[in-house]
């Protein structure tokens, strides 16, 4: 993949001081797995990519809306930019506890949707609407707090809430985490579409070997905060997946 | 309204206070509380409603959210407009006065808003720093009460009492359908998950503090009208009263949870309070172990805690 229709890159990131830089770049469609055992940089990766956290050295870099780069330094300006991430702890980072399924589908896209500055309701209600039948979402009612849902349902809220706003790439961590098989299968039909239909990008970090076979093109293998090893559609197999993470070279 | 009130339980308490001592209030004093001296009784506590509503867009953005500097504000803008405004420069008009007491309210917001979110000093500590600032500037311009003002404000501890109240409300109900009350909320109710839904954090918590300014500078403005005077010394308790209220009100000092009916409903209470005893001529003492009692009694009985414990029982 050349840098000219990459949407999201990544240039000599270093994520620990001395460690090998990792270059990186995905494309319109794709579906691109991260691995590694826990704490072995992966997540420092995802997390560099959409700008939560500054790496050692090298740069990130996306396509924004306008179709210029912009460089990634700020969760809050890449977001706007069009990168959405689901982060990994739906508890503490995702979900705002207390609030409803309205209010926590509709916090992010707040930017895009007002007239003169005045929220605009009832859009927002529609589109809730509307991913709630494409997502076959379960609640209640938009009032109920979310903290009454499933963690499936959880999820999917956390998932309308990004595609609201028409990401340009998704960043996702561990999305399937603590969410029950029917709700995962209709998760995965979601991320294939997304890709597929729509050319979104997707970044998946995964700690389910499985989930990545089924759902990624490639797989970027972690190991002591370096890129340890890449394997595509043909040389993508549990057990060297599973090899790369203890860090033996594929057999 | 019912189904109002359900999603803000928080209320029942301080409602269910108001409408009591309303009516002991009401009773006692029949004279006051006729729709004839309605301004009055207003221009009396407007001074506090205004100071609980300034302190809580601070408390409702969360993380030990606070602005103490409220009272001395208040202080420091009554002495502006007596001293220098009225005396010194001769301005009496109020499309000059009111502009001017909104960007000095605007300023200080800024000021405490640059301290406790971009700079981060613990919230309780910066605005500790500018409300002794304001102090010692209040009490370096008018060191013992003196001055008169114009009938125009003085009006607003009367007849046009709920001019200002009004304006702060319609300001508020503006600001409810703005992005930024969403944002606000998300913020005290969790400010992890709310950066990673994209809110820029940081200008959500400054612009609370840039509100409580703003709203706390008309509260001087309507206590300049009460007092009718400068008088560096009776501004400073509002402070801490308006903290009550708030609290009373239901409002998490935790953040997330809260709004304008919560504060204005929390001063009421503290000034029906206050006024009931005074009508027993309580000495200011007894006044303050009331005040703390009730408090204290409010909040415990609106504490999530207590409500768990409760709700435990029941279910066992």
């Amino acid at each position: 993949m050349t840098d000219g229709q990459a949407i999201l890159t990544a240039h000599g990131v270093r994520l620990a001081p001395g460690a090998v830089p990792i270059d990186f770049a995905i494309g319109p469609g794709e579906i691109v797995g991260l691995a590694g055992l826990e704490g072995h940089g992966q997540e420092a990766f995802i997390q560099a990519l959409c700008g939560l956290n500054r790496p050692e050295a090298g740069e990130i870099r996306l396509q924004g809306k306008d179709g210029r780069a912009v460089q990634v330094t700020e969760f809050a300006k890449a977001a706007a930019q069009g990168l959405a991430y689901l982060p990994r702890d739906r508890r503490t980072t995702g979900m705002l506890g207390g609030l409803s399924v309205f209010d926590n589908f509709a916090i992010a896209a707040l930017p895009d949707h007002q007239r003169l500055g005045i929220v605009d309701r009832p859009r927002l209600r529609e589109k809730l609407a509307h991913f709630t039948r494409e997502l076959a979402m379960v609640y209640r009612s938009p009032h109920a707090s979310i903290g009454t849902l499933s963690g499936g349902n959880q999820q999917k809220v956390l998932l309308a809430r990004w595609l609201t706003r028409e990401p340009r790439v998704m960043l996702m961590n561990d999305p399937t985490r603590g969410v029950d098989l029917g709700t995962r299968m209709k998760l995965y039909e979601v991320f294939r579409r997304l890709a597929a239909d729509q050319g979104i990008p997707l970044v998946i970090l995964s700690s389910e070997i499985e989930e990545i076979l089924q759902l990624c093109h490639r797989v970027l293998v972690f190991r002591e905060a370096r890129l340890f090893a890449e394997l595509d559609r043909e040389t993508m197999t549990m057990d060297r997946v599973i090899a790369a993470m203890f860090g033996q070279e594929a057999a | 309204m019912p189904s109002w009130l359900a999603g803000r339980s928080y209320l029942r308490l301080a409602l269910g206070l108001f409408v009591v001592l309303l009516a002991v209030n009401i009773a006692l004093n029949p004279v006051r509380f006729a729709p004839a001296s309605l301004g009055v009784t207003i221009g009396l506590a407007s001074g506090l409603i205004l100071a609980a509503i300034a302190s809580m867009p601070p408390i409702l953005a969360g993380r030990g959210g606070i602005d103490i500097s409220v009272g001395p504000l208040m202080g420091l803008v009554n002495v502006v407009v007596v001293r220098w405004l009225v005396e010194g420069l001769g301005i009496e008009s109020p499309f000059l006065i009111v502009p001017l007491v909104l960007l000095l309210g605007l300023l200080s917001g800024a000021l405490n808003g640059l301290l406790a979110t971009v700079l981060r000093i613990q919230p309780i500590v910066a605005t500790l720093g500018t409300s002794l600032f304001y102090a010692g500037i209040t009490l370096t311009i008018v060191p013992s009460p003196a001055g008169t003002v114009p009938g125009w404000i003085k009006a607003l501890a009367g007849p046009t009492s709920i001019v200002p109240l009004a304006a702060v409300a319609l300001l508020w109900l503006l600001v409810k359908r703005l992005p930024f009350y969403e944002q606000l909320l998300c913020v005290g109710s969790d400010d992890r998950a709310a950066y990673t839904a994209g809110i820029p954090v940081t200008l959500v918590r400054f612009l609370a503090y840039v509100l409580a300014g703003l709203v706390a500078a008309v509260g001087g403005l309507c206590l300049t009208g009460l007092i009718g005077s400068a008088d560096p010394n009776i501004a400073g308790t509002y402070t801490l009263l308006a903290i009550s209220a708030v609290a009373l009100g239901g409002v998490s000092l935790a953040g997330g949870r809260g709004g304008l009916v919560a504060a204005v409903l929390g001063a009421a209470d503290i000034f029906l309070l206050q006024t009931a005893l005074t009508f027993f001529n309580v000495s200011t003492f007894v006044l303050q172990i009331v005040y703390g009692t009730v408090l204290t009694v409010a909040v415990v009985l609106n504490a999530d805690r207590l409500r768990q414990l409760l709700r435990r029982r029941r279910h066992a």
